[in-house]
């Protein structure tokens, strides 16, 4: 490497960009170890829980089940037969219409005839007017909340007053789950319901979640196109790589909205979710462990290995870039807005480790992946960097991290047995890939979220629901 | 330094070549292995492989491996009925690593023999495992623990007399003395489990020390006697229960609702009072479960002009009337639609 000042300053930013990829690969190498112990532990426990008598024992502690629809017409109605159907001993569903300005209220009110109902309800969270509550005739534990669109934290606060069980299981309208996804997250809990306050699960994700769910466990498909697979992909990598790590660490900091338990009597003392961020359920999280830690108290938040439903993906380039751009910005808003916890000892495994992880892994790489961007392009144009050594490195990180996400198959495929074995085949095979065909996309993706976090854009900006045949 | 990051970035690359390689082959054989094996039938357990399971499960184990073995081994040893495996899980019950205990628990509600339900009370007497985890095990046997419960109810410790109470739940016909003389004890948590396992007897005493319990200090005992005095008294529970409909907790006022609800038309003499009455909960909560009975559509169908009517919609607000409007409208129209 030549050329004087400017050949040396690109080598420096060249090896300062290597240096990041290398140290942060070596966090996730040393994570995924932790992630496989913890894997095995669960999956031990797992085999050893007996779910037949938690599944119908009245000791099962009851779990009202929240979530939260706008504009959910083509997706919601599969989502909660989903949960109706779930086998758990004591369930209340609470779906709350979030103004929705499509028929998303007319099909729940066809579909499960829905009548009015005046309920008096605790307003223990301030939210926007509600309009109506609805009973089902069909379904005795099914309540519909309409009210005024307040978004989403706004919406599942409505739920939380009207929700009656000790612990509030969170959802989203576009997922469809397993008839133990409840069974499965409570699981741990009745184990310990003093200290367990938080817990999510493994979710995977479809173009059409009604349908990959009704294939049984073992001959699941995973969808043919590449952006889905490469969508399952990073799903795999952020639960098992990643999550079960925290978990095992002490720092699990992002129990997903799509799937998230939580204590109610917890909920309420923190304020239940907040509406002043792009998204809720990464900064309750973060929430939770700050109000916990600076109390001094003994609390627990788990990511489990259960594969415990499917969401809905983004079927084209233009919605996965809105969904995780709008994914990097509540990141930078919490990292952000939780700054006090970086690298403080009074915040234990999360500030020393948590927070820090996220910080340099999440809002410090779009700026970093784009020096290394513009760096390299620089060099090769300059004639400082040979393109085969260009393409040497490519490679090198491509196959880092196509080892890293065999990881995150291993590990779900020992613990579930859910997909084909050769779906799982074609997955290995486009992992190397992944750095040219999906990470550009994650990477402008992350880069517009970023720009948008400075810019103080707080909008949900959500995907437009992917076209499905009608529910049956 | 041109050489340096070369030179890395070969290492990186055949290390991370070699491991994709040899993941991707573990996952794939492992794969097919695990299909494989789940077609093969389940084999009865062998003389030799019976031993092999007697040591393990005797192991006190070191590691997370060697104890999940032996979990492994209590649970196939208690399915197989092994002549080893009481005294084994008897072993197992007093280790001090919860995930042994808590497996020996379930492995002896499979067992379901009248010694498997004796160390089951001991070990929920002991809290050898978390009590409701125990508790679920001694339930699920029902009816053969029945009167193996019976001296819980007697036990110094408040927290096993609370089992005791909530255990009988199945077994009508056992310990109504005892429950009755269990709604007065000091402890708030046994009193609430009596009376709740009360809620399904009858007989004067029972009522009796229902009825009383609905003045209880502690909220959470009032809302199990409210539970209770719907199920246990019926109409007759039903004065007493429009009182909590202004209790100062939000829980109890939910309880009492759902009890007056559970009793159904009977209610309603109970409840018409309460509209007119000074608190605002009182109110709203009779006029609500007016509503969920069905008596404001009953009246706005048969009766709409009716000054009754009205006063449940002054009590339960506007909105309770535009809710009746519309579940109304609709029954019309579907008995118009059968008319024709």
């Amino acid at each position: 490497m030549t050329g004087g000042f400017t050949g040396e300053l690109l080598g420096w930013v060249v090896v300062f960009c290597l240096g990041y990829l290398l140290l942060t690969n070596l966090v996730y190498v040393v994570l995924v170890f932790v992630a496989a112990f913890e894997n095995g532990v669960r999956r031990d426990e797992s085999a050893s829980e007996d779910y037949d008598t938690l599944a119908t024992s009245r000791f099962t502690i009851p779990v009202s089940v929240v979530l939260a629809a706008y504009d959910e017409e083509t997706a919601i109605v599969p989502t909660i037969r989903s949960l109706l159907a779930l086998d758990y001993p004591e369930h209340e569903v609470i779906v709350v219409n979030d103004g929705s300005t499509d028929a998303t209220l007319d099909r729940l009110r066809e579909t499960f005839q829905l009548e009015p109902y005046e309920v008096f309800v605790r307003r223990v969270f301030q939210t926007e007017e509600v309009h109506a509550v609805y009973r089902s005739a069909e379904h005795p534990n099914l309540v519909v909340v309409d009210k005024a669109n307040g978004g989403k934290a706004d919406a599942l606060n409505a739920g939380l007053n009207v929700a009656r069980y000790r612990y509030v299981c969170g959802v989203d309208a576009d997922t469809v789950f397993d008839p133990d996804a409840l069974l499965k997250g409570m699981r741990r809990v009745v184990h310990d319901p003093a200290r367990i306050v938080g817990v999510t699960s493994h979710l995977t994700i479809a173009l059409d979640p009604g349908r990959t769910m009704a294939a049984p466990p073992g001959t699941r498909p995973i969808d043919r196109r590449p952006l889905v697979a490469y969508q399952h992909l990073d799903y795999l990598r952020a639960f098992f790589n990643n999550r079960l790590a925290w978990s095992r660490l002490g720092f699990m900091l992002c129990a997903v909205g799509a799937f998230q338990i939580w204590r109610r009597d917890v909920l309420e003392e923190v304020g239940g979710y907040s509406r002043t961020f792009t998204c809720e359920d990464i900064e309750l999280t973060f929430r939770v462990h700050e109000r916990f830690l600076r109390e001094g108290r003994d609390y627990e938040i788990h990511c489990l290995p259960d594969n415990v439903g499917t969401t809905e993906g983004p079927d084209s380039v233009r919605k996965l870039i809105a969904q995780r751009e709008r994914w990097q910005r509540v990141i930078d808003e919490t990292v952000w807005h939780f700054r006090r916890m970086w690298f403080n000892p009074r915040y234990g495994s999360v500030g020393l480790i948590g927070a820090p992880f996220y910080l340099v892994t999440e809002v410090l790489a779009p700026a970093v992946e784009l020096t290394a961007l513009v760096a390299l392009i620089a060099a090769v144009a300059l004639g400082l960097f040979q393109p085969g050594v260009f393409i040497l490195m490519l490679a090198a990180i491509a196959f880092m991290n196509a080892a890293l996400t065999a990881c995150a198959i291993l590990l779900d495929d020992v613990q579930s047995r859910t997909y084909r074995t050769r779906d799982l085949a074609r997955l290995l095979l486009l992992a190397p890939l992944d750095l040219v065909l999906y990470r550009p996309l994650i990477f402008w993706a992350r880069q517009k979220g970023s720009w948008r976090f400075l810019r103080g854009d707080k909008a949900w900006h959500k995907f437009e629901r992917n076209a499905r045949a009608p529910a049956a | 330094m041109y050489w340096l990051v070369v030179r890395v970035a070969v290492v990186v690359l055949a290390l991370s070549l070699t491991a994709w390689v040899a993941l991707s082959l573990a996952i794939l054989v492992g794969r097919v292995r695990y299909d494989r094996r789940r077609e093969s039938p389940s084999r009865a357990l062998g003389e030799r492989e019976a031993r092999r399971l007697v040591r393990r499960a005797s192991r006190r184990s070191r590691t997370d491996r060697g104890a999940w073995r032996r979990i492994a081994a209590l649970r196939r040893l208690a399915r197989a009925r092994h002549p080893a495996a009481l005294r084994l899980l008897r072993a197992a019950l007093g280790d001090r690593d919860s995930r042994i205990s808590g497996a020996a628990v379930r492995a002896l509600g499979d067992l379901g023999d009248e010694w498997a339900i004796d160390l089951l009370l001991k070990a929920l007497r002991e809290e050898r495992a978390p009590r409701s985890r125990i508790a679920a095990q001694v339930e699920r046997l029902a009816p053969i623990p029945g009167a193996a419960l019976l001296p819980l109810l007697r036990d110094k410790d408040p927290v096993v007399r609370f089992w005791g109470a909530t255990l009988l739940a199945p077994y009508p016909e056992l310990g109504g003395a005892s429950l009755v003389m269990l709604t007065q004890d000091p402890d708030p948590n046994v009193r609430a489990a009596a009376v709740e396992t009360l809620g399904a007897r009858s007989g004067d005493a029972a009522a009796g020390a229902t009825l009383a319990l609905l003045h209880d200090p502690i909220w959470f005992v009032r809302v199990h006697a409210a539970r209770s005095a719907g199920r246990l008294l019926g109409a007759d529970g039903g004065p007493s229960l429009v009182r909590l409909l202004s209790d100062s907790r939000w829980w109890v006022r939910t309880a009492a609702k759902d009890a007056l609800r559970g009793i159904g038309p009977d209610s309603v003499s109970a409840l018409l009072p309460m509209l007119v009455d000074a608190d605002a909960f009182a109110r709203n909560g009779a006029a609500e479960v007016l509503q969920d009975i069905g008596f404001v559509d009953h009246l706005a169908l048969e009766r709409p002009d009716s000054p009754l009517l009205e006063r449940i919609y002054a009590a339960g607000g506007e909105r309770m009337r535009e809710a009746a409007e519309v579940r109304t409208g609709r029954r019309t129209r579907e008995r118009k639609v059968r008319a024709a």
